[in-house]
């Protein structure tokens, strides 16, 4: 099998490259991460992030062939080869695979991903009608592994300033949520010609999720709950 | 350096522009219609088709739609790659007059039919 990683090591002083590998591999059921960590063997100076290997930590978003997706699920075969492995797009790359993801956290945090809930705790907990509940489906699965944001040209051109799909999708999940009190200001936080209208529904993160959520939609929510309240 | 941005602006702009796209789908059905039902459409057909002041209004409108439109497309663009200030407020107004005077030239040609 043959692969073709990016490679890059800060401390070295040299320029990012591309390397080719040759190994002997059998990529019958298996996934991309299993080919990262049987080249790990090879070259033991490759640095990738992983974890729970089964597409639920979010850790090891990587760009193959030019899409983005978790390497833990997404399957070898029917990839083209050399398979061209290379960090998201447009994070400052750490070392190799591994990006900075500070920028998408920070945008993250400037949603507010909690709930803001200013009455008196209950003795048990906020309870919910099983309707309103259902509303948060396809929001709250969210992994936070950054495909999706760094699929987006709009991040790729406004990174500092466009929220990016994650964090609105992140943002809907909490002004869709009963429980959560501050519908307002929330929604003033994201309208703003940078942080929510930069996003043109051309939709490349609903493409690239790997939990199959649909990011876009939320922000079409987003959009027609301020168009009401405006109205 | 402070980064302002912020609350409450930008959704005017964005549903305008879905406001024009609503008028121009409903607008150009209804125009290929009467375009198709004046046939032959020789000139003196042309001059009826735009004589009752309904049509010149409705097709008015419908440029106002367009240029609208496609002057909050171009706005967008600017954003995106227009890092001058300056710069990009000179493009939003030099596409803001030019596509005023092109409004009022629609609407020059419009009323020329008598």
């Amino acid at each position: 099998m043959r692969l073709r990683i990016y490679r890059f090591d800060p401390e070295s002083g040299a320029p990012p490259r591309m390397q080719d590998y040759e190994i002997d591999f059998d990529a019958r059921g298996r996934k991309v991460l299993d080919a990262l960590i049987a080249l790990k063997e090879v070259d033991e100076t490759l640095a990738f992030r992983r974890s729970c290997r089964e597409g639920v930590c979010g850790s090891d978003g990587v760009n193959v062939n030019g899409v983005n997706g978790l390497a833990c699920i997404t399957a070898l075969e029917g990839l083209r080869e050399p398979i061209e492995v290379r960090p998201l797009p447009r994070l400052p790359v750490v070392r190799d695979l591994i990006v900075d993801m500070d920028q998408f956290y920070r945008h993250y945090r400037a949603i507010k991903p909690y709930l803001i809930n200013l009455d008196p705790e209950p003795e048990n907990e906020r309870l919910q009608s099983p309707a309103d509940r259902a509303e948060l489906d396809g929001l709250y699965e969210c992994i936070l592994c950054a495909c999706c944001t760094t699929s987006c040209p709009s991040f790729w051109w406004n990174p500092q300033r466009f929220l990016g799909p994650a964090a609105l999708l992140q943002s809907y999940r909490f002004i869709a949520d009963t429980r959560d009190q501050a519908t307002d200001e929330r929604l003033d936080y994201v309208e703003d010609p940078y942080r929510l209208f930069r996003c043109h529904g051309i939709m490349n993160c609903v493409e690239v999720c790997p939990k199959g959520l649909n990011p876009t939609a939320a922000i079409g929510k987003i959009k027609s709950l301020l168009v009401k309240r405006a109205l | 350096m402070r980064t302002v941005g912020g609350a409450r602006r930008g959704l005017g702009l964005w549903l305008l522009q879905r406001a024009s796209a609503l008028y121009l789908v409903l607008f150009l059905p209804v125009f290929l219609l009467l375009l198709w039902r004046a046939m032959p459409l020789d000139y003196a057909a042309w001059r009826a088709l735009f004589t009752p002041l309904a049509m010149k209004l409705a097709t008015l409108l419908a440029f106002a739609a367009l240029l609208l439109h496609a002057w909050i497309g171009l706005r967008e663009i600017f954003i995106d790659y227009l890092r001058v200030l300056p710069l990009r407020l000179t493009a939003y107004f030099l596409f803001g007059a030019l596509y005023l005077a092109c409004l009022a030239w629609a609407a020059d040609i419009l009323w020329s039919v008598g």
